[in-house]
């Protein structure tokens, strides 16, 4: 069982997962191994970590911010590579998710997949690969046992979500608002039944990501989905130099969503 | 890689791809939207309604057939092949930009589009864009660098005047690419009604290919003037490439006829070897932005370089995928020119022929200025004349060391 699917299985008891983002090396890479430690210890059970990219089309002003945060550190793959590696040395269980742009990972060229498993890398996304670019990458992770999360979103119709799913692992990453990381997520409803109907066509587990700012969001997502994606509020307390907030505000909304 | 024959060349491929580059690199939010866009562009490139709509624009509104001149003081100056200028300065709004958005705002229409949105470098695109949404009803929305909307103060106005909104990007480097990231933020959340308005052969799969159609009447009229000018196809083709539309437009329709020699010109900025320049198809790697696959200006961790150009429209790191795969088979061949250079040919051009090019075409003019005095007589040159220069009137007393 990979640690992706022990997450989710864990699940049978009905426990939510919590997923959050945070860019690698934001505001640099020591504080940044920091951050992700109080992430664990606050209850955060996958970790998603942001390549920095000097482009980041799909993130809205505060975690284009971080990831501008980062690259004045000038942080490097390998520097990425090296940090999950020291969190796999301290923690054997949580999953590890890269999150990120095409050409971030293309500049591993067909390292990728093996750099990724050594460094203890469960999955990666990718914003700017959706699933019909997606053939041989997908296939080259799967070497390595490396998960490519799918993002479905509002506009994503049943027959190409069904197609979809017959290549996706490890979990689904439904976006739950047309636009960018960090918006203003307005219509519930919709969200519940998009997810509902994503549940109904696969025995993948979902979570619902952008938008989700607060503990009541989040257990309201958390009611009809596998757990909630939380990062835009988390990286918010970074960029105002609040970082001891980050912990208690993880506990809140692990409370929250189980 | 050497072409063979060209004579089945038919891309973009079903997959979107000139060979390996193109594509559709984008957020699964935006693939029902280009999907959207690429049936409707299938259905209105056969039909003759449509075609006849855009084919009266282009006439009444834009004054197209553009010129074919003889840019005779200047060729006795240079003293070796006739130089002609497809003058495309003499389009309404002052550049080759407005082919493509006239084609696109009707496009918008046939999706029930009610709001537009568009990048700009120079902001040549950006008043194509708003002068099309006036005609239109349409609400206008215009993205740029803030650095891009200090140097092209003059075009900023018009956007207004006309009717536009125009937002300040400050993100990255401040120039082209950042506006095209926020012109994809903003599509990503409005894009229900909005439709993206994309000003070069660049982004996802079918932008490359819908702007270059549009822009491909320049290569068509050529083909019909220069045979009547001169008796055949030119010998040599030479236009500037930013992202690369005026340049497709012009090449698109010689593709097969390979008589006939292509060339590119890219902006050398302070010179290739100096790093500081935009000339990805001369130095540059393969990588994915803005939705394509194609030659960037990158790092080796895929971070995407600051670009410096004296010319706003031609400062951008990456390149239209349909000119990656040109220049690896060796039907284009690409140069590229200095700021220098291009100031030169600038002046050059304003004081022997009495035209006054943009600082992007003059990229093209200063490569023509180093090849023509070494070619026969018996050759004829034509030059993509992409924009008039009032809109750089202030960069060029700058660098002149003068105060407007
Ligand atoms: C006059 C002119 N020529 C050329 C360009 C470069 O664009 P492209 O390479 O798409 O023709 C621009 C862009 O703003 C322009 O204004």
């Amino acid at each position: 069982m990979t640690r992706l699917e022990k997450v989710f299985n864990q699940n049978e008891t009905k426990n939510k997962v919590l997923v959050t983002y945070t860019v690698a090396g934001d505001p640099n890479l020591g504080s940044s191994k920091k951050i992700l430690k109080d992430l664990i210890a606050s209850g955060a059970d996958i970790l998603e970590i942001g390549v920095p990219f000097s482009d980041p089309m799909s993130e809205g002003p505060v975690i284009q911010k971080a990831h501008e945060r980062a690259l004045k550190k000038n942080i490097q793959f390998k520097d990425i590579l090296n940090l999950c590696k020291q969190i796999r040395i301290e923690n054997k269980n949580v999953p590890i998710v890269l999150m990120g742009y095409m050409n971030s990972f293309l500049s591993l060229k067909n390292k990728l997949a093996k750099e990724l498993n050594q460094a203890g890398v469960d999955g990666v996304i990718v914003v700017d690969l959706p699933y019909d670019e997606s053939k041989s990458f997908f296939n080259n992770l799967k070497k390595e046992n490396i998960d490519l999360i799918r993002l479905i979103s509002p506009t994503t119709d049943s027959k190409r979500l069904k197609r979809m799913l017959a290549s996706s692992s490890g979990y689904l990453y439904y976006v739950s608002l047309k636009g960018i990381t960090g918006a203003e997520l307005k219509n519930f409803n919709e969200v519940k039944n998009k997810v509902k109907k994503i549940k109904s066509l696969t025995n993948l587990p979902v979570v619902v990501g952008f938008g989700i700012k607060d503990a009541p969001t989040a257990k309201k997502m958390a009611s009809f989905s596998d757990g909630i994606v939380v990062g835009t509020k988390i990286i918010d307390f970074i960029e105002k130099k609040s970082t001891p907030k980050i912990s208690n505000f993880t506990k809140s909304l692990k409370k929250a969503i189980n | 890689m050497k072409y063979k024959n060209l004579n089945n060349y038919a891309f973009p491929d079903k997959e979107g791809r000139f060979g390996e580059f193109g594509g559709k690199y984008v957020s699964e939010t935006l693939i029902t939207a280009l999907e959207e866009l690429e049936k409707v562009y299938a259905k209105v490139k056969k039909d003759k309604s449509f075609q006849e709509e855009v084919i009266k624009d282009l006439n009444d509104f834009v004054g197209r057939p553009s010129p074919l001149y003889f840019a005779e003081r200047w060729t006795k100056k240079l003293g070796g092949a006739k130089i002609y200028l497809k003058r495309e300065d003499l389009n309404h709004t002052g550049a080759h930009k407005i082919n493509n958005t006239v084609g696109q705002v009707l496009l918008a229409k046939k999706m029930g589009k009610k709001r537009v949105i568009a990048e700009t470098g120079a902001g040549q695109h950006g008043v194509a864009t708003a002068t099309v949404a006036a005609r239109h009803g349409l609400e206008c929305i215009i993205f740029m660098g803030e650095e891009d909307i200090e140097r092209q103060a003059l075009n900023v106005y018009r956007m207004k005047l006309l009717g536009a909104e125009v937002c300040s990007v400050d993100s990255g480097t401040k120039t082209l690419k950042d506006a095209m990231n926020e012109a994809m933020r903003d599509w990503v959340t409005n894009v229900e009604d909005t439709h993206y308005i994309i000003g070069s052969v660049a982004g996802p799969h079918p932008y490359p290919e819908i702007v270059r159609d549009f822009n491909s009447i320049v290569g068509k009229e050529l083909k019909i003037q220069s045979k009547k000018e001169f008796g055949k196809y030119p010998d040599i083709i030479v236009a500037c490439v930013g992202g690369g539309s005026n340049a497709m437009g012009i090449f698109h329709p010689f593709i097969k006829e390979t008589k006939t020699k292509l060339v590119g010109v890219e902006a050398g900025g302070s010179g290739v070897k100096s790093g500081k320049h935009a000339a990805p198809l001369s130095d540059g790697k393969v990588g994915v932005l803005h939705g394509m696959k194609t030659y960037l200006m990158q790092d080796k961790n895929g971070q995407i370089l600051s670009t410096h150009s004296v010319s706003a429209g031609l400062d951008y790191p990456g390149v239209g995928p349909e000119h990656a795969y040109l220049r690896d088979i060796g039907r284009v061949e690409y140069q590229s020119a200095t700021d220098q250079q291009a100031l030169k040919s600038f002046h050059d051009l304003t004081k022997t022929e009495g035209i006054m090019p943009a600082l992007e075409t003059s990229h093209a003019l200063a490569y023509v200025n180093k090849i023509a005095p070494k070619l026969s007589k018996s050759k004829t040159i034509v030059i993509n004349l992409s924009g008039r220069g009032d809109k750089d009137m202030f960069t060029v007393a700058k660098e002149d060391g003068m105060t407007l």
